[in-house]
């Protein structure tokens, strides 16, 4: 979409970020020249303002962004705070006991970003280490384990990796991320629905039916106040100080199964105001660097994150540049409209753009970070197909171009990574999923959600259905969880953790399956 | 008590902008001698209310961007006296386009049942520009023989469907034609059934009518979208809910059902099965008594 078409071209200025904003992302570039004096503004305050812990995010070889925000009152208008800024310390350390602080500063927590912090530590040694920690007028925030990545042309012998989606805070506590945190992960991927804009008014968790959690977000408080009712969650703290996350968004951050600036609850002027205030308040509250910083409705989400030799991480976004879903969404027969060669999922550029770095990429793993599923996705049984209209089936001309673009390219071990579904399905990615003998391309592992969907079951009747018809999905699942992996130049292992029950507290995890993909070897194999 | 004694929102739709104010109070957010760059209007402009739990009085907000760079704003809302509001804050990207674009949103004013009547107001701030919206606080309209005792009384559900409101079926519109604005409640679990909607009486009273108004519009008829089969309860003192009244096989918008006079401080719509097998529906619920 180009939006400053949409908004008019007689419009009176660019789009630009508060200039306040920027200079708050902007503190942490340079840390080894500021100043560490704290010369907090804000009245002393014997309120805890670290209600919604510490993350870190988008690692690269020599830097980390440490992320947290001051709220003593969480879910009170600005979080409790007064509309000044205060001064922030905070300290990187090589060792958990903060003996050995190789990074330290002060940055501004401004009220036009909700008090978040978001510091770009450079500086640091590839591959290694270090925990973090925040002060402000005497309290000291959770300390966090991070993980730089490792030098652009190191080899790896092993990596370890968790990815999650899709945390619906009313239907289960987050025990599939206390797991993921104890197994201390070197880097986590979110793919989507980190929250739910719709309001509820029951659940299984106490306070399911307050007033702030049935209201649907469209404005920015609302938004704000949304994400700070998910994170003041012990066990997604946890899991964000465990590891450093990189993070997208499905459609949830937004609005349900929006595409670019469609969306039939409001005309495009309108959808977009509450997208933008959507996007603000996801950067202000997850772990993201200012180049992802939103311009208003527009919001840089897809980048690369790359492990030396061992991995490439090609991280999308699938909604922001997406054509309108096909016959008017839900599962539908593939027809003329999903076909079509003009419409896309990703837009021509992302799509350029993740062609273009598999033609550069030298690494074994070739990963696409992405929102759903890839992989054919018949619904329906006997010979009838059926297929959502809102993942890659109801793109089916992006999905080839990017499938049939990896297999001309000869991409080494292409491994797709997704959510949104609920569910467990790792599949073969086939060049012409009609033609059970054209070429596997690559592997996919599509994860379940953290808690949407209540407790599940092994199999439900859609997921024996998926099985029976789809001679690709070779594993299917309709459990809660996760998915945790390990990453080495010969085997990707895909480990999947399941919860026995998310509605109660203190549910069981266990390891469901083990998948296998070889090096130079596309397909799942069991273990 | 008579609808048109409750119905006494200020409806007049002109909006008021304020003169931009160059305040050292707000300096956080509008240093000293720049001129605010954001417009603020509340429509009504005034709002007048009573102490009924279920009967909130609602302003919209907007703000506009009159500067030429789109920036964030943060409009926020403080009330005086009783007044109780659904937002304290309302905050929003805000474009600068050219025409402006407005960008709105809500605010639910409530008081309690004993609030004082008089004069109140609510404040409004974004950016140094700020609105004052006075606010009347009517005495309860007795209630006489013959008035709806269940209008603006405490409502609560089995669930409530995210796109409506609790209170819907007990302010007073019970028209089908307003569906979609709030007006009526639809309960959240598709085909899943019972569901319950009660309304809590101000004190016990005695009754022996309902009327329940079913949704029943051009779109949407009764017959394929309505209430199809429910009982009619009351609650007194420490019972439990006893059934008062059976509806079968309804197709019709509007059903009236009679029974013993019986002191009730509680009416419960145990809704049993709705046509086309979705949802529960009820536009208004109306209770009587002589």
């Amino acid at each position: 979409m180009k939006t400053s078409e949409l908004l008019g071209s007689t419009r009176r200025g660019f789009l630009t970020v508060t200039g306040a904003a920027a200079a708050l992302a902007l503190t942490g570039s340079l840390p080894e020249i500021e100043r560490a004096d704290a010369g907090a503004t804000g009245r002393p305050d014997r309120r805890d303002p670290f209600t919604l812990g510490v993350a870190s995010g988008d690692p690269l070889p020599d830097a980390v962004v440490i992320w947290t925000r001051l709220a003593p009152e969480p879910l009170a208008p600005f979080g409790g705070m007064d509309r000044r800024p205060v001064q922030v310390q905070w300290q990187v350390a090589e060792d958990e006991h903060f003996r050995r602080v190789v990074r330290h500063g002060t940055t501004q927590a401004r009220p036009e970003a909700s008090h978040s912090v978001h510091v770009d530590v450079r500086g640091l040694r590839p591959w290694r280490h270090y925990w973090y920690r925040f002060r402000v007028a005497g309290h000291y925030s959770p300390a966090g384990r991070t993980r730089t990545a490792p030098a652009y042309d190191a080899s790896v012998p092993v990596m370890t990796m968790a990815f999650a989606s899709c945390q619906a805070w009313w239907e289960g506590w987050y025990t599939a991320y206390a797991d993921l945190a104890r197994r201390e992960h070197d880097v986590v991927f979110f793919l989507g629905d980190y929250i739910y804009e719709f309001g509820i008014d029951r659940g299984v968790r106490p306070h399911s039916n307050e007033d702030y959690v049935t209201r649907e977000t469209v404005t920015l408080d609302e938004y704000r106040n949304r994400y700070a009712s998910y994170k003041v969650d012990p066990d997604l703290q946890a899991a964000h100080a465990s590891a450093p996350w990189v993070v997208t968004q499905d459609d949830h951050e937004v609005v349900n199964n929006w595409a670019d600036e469609a969306h039939p609850s409001a005309p495009p002027a309108q959808f977009l105001v509450r997208r933008a205030n959507a996007f603000r308040a996801y950067w202000e509250h997850m772990p993201l660097r200012l180049a992802q910083l939103p311009k208003g409705p527009d919001m840089q989400l897809y980048r690369r994150i790359r492990y030396g030799r061992l991995a490439e991480f090609s991280v999308l976004d699938t909604r922001q540049y997406r054509s309108d879903q096909a016959y008017g969404d839900g599962s539908k027969p593939p027809g003329p409209e999903s076909l079509d060669p003009a419409r896309t999922l990703t837009g021509d550029a992302q799509e350029r753009w993740l062609l273009d770095g598999w033609t550069a990429s030298r690494a074994r793993w070739n990963v696409l970070a992405q929102q759903n599923a890839l992989a054919q996705l018949d619904v329906k049984d006997g010979p009838e197909i059926l297929v959502p209209m809102d993942t890659w089936d109801g793109y089916a001309a992006s999905r080839a171009r990017v499938l049939g673009g990896a297999y001309r390219r000869k991409v080494r071990n292409l491994v797709s990574i997704g959510g949104d579904l609920h569910r467990s399905v790792a599949s073969d990615l086939k060049l012409d999923f009609a033609d059970p003998d054209s070429p596997t391309v690559g592997s996919e592992f599509v994860g379940t959600s953290i808690t949407s969907g209540l407790d599940g079951m092994d199999n439900d009747a859609g997921g024996l259905t998926l099985l029976r018809e789809n001679p690709h999905i070779k594993f299917g699942n309709f459990q809660r969880g996760y998915v945790s992996c390990t990453i080495t130049p010969r085997q990707w292992i895909s480990d999947y953790r399941v919860v026995d029950r998310v509605t109660v507290p203190n549910g069981t995890v266990s390891t469901r399956a083990k998948l296998l993909v070889e090096d130079g070897r596309p397909g799942i194999q069991t273990v | 008590m008579s609808r048109t004694a409750l119905t006494l929102t200020a409806t007049v739709a002109a909006t008021v902008v304020a003169a931009t104010t160059f305040s050292m109070l707000t300096a956080t957010t509008s240093p000293a001698g720049r001129p605010s760059g954001v417009q603020v209007t509340a429509n009504p402009q005034q709002l007048s209310l009573v102490g009924l739990p279920c009967f909130p009085a609602r302003l919209d907000l907007t703000m506009t961007n009159t500067q030429p760079d789109s920036r964030y704003a943060d409009l926020t809302l403080t009330p005086t006296g009783p007044l109780q509001l659904s937002r304290e804050v309302f905050s929003s990207y805000l474009p600068a386009t050219d025409p402006d674009q407005p960008v709105s949103a809500p605010v639910e004013v409530r008081v309690p049942r004993d609030a004082q009547p008089g004069q109140y107001r609510i404040d409004l701030e974004a950016d140094g520009t700020k609105v004052s919206v006075p606010v009347q606080v009517e005495p309860l309209p007795p209630k006489t023989p013959g008035s709806n005792v269940a209008l603006g009384e405490q409502a609560t559900a089995s669930s409530t469907h995210g796109n409506f409101a609790v209170c819907g079926a007990v302010d007073g519109d019970k028209d089908s034609e307003h569906w979609d604005t709030l007006t009526g409640w639809n309960d959240g679990t598709r085909a899943v059934f019972p569901d319950t909607y009660d309304v809590a009486l101000a004190t016990s009273t005695t009754i022996n009518r309902v009327e329940l108004y079913t949704l029943d519009s051009a779109k949407y008829p009764a017959a394929s979208n309505g209430l199809r089969d429910w009982d009619v309860q009351v609650r007194s003192g420490i019972n439990d809910w006893r059934t008062v009244a059976e509806v079968r096989g309804n197709t019709l918008g509007h059903v009236t059902s009679t029974f013993a006079p019986v002191a009730a401080d509680a009416v419960r719509i145990l809704a049993l099965a709705g046509n086309g097998n979705t949802y529960s529906r009820i536009v208004e619920l109306e209770v009587y008594g002589g």
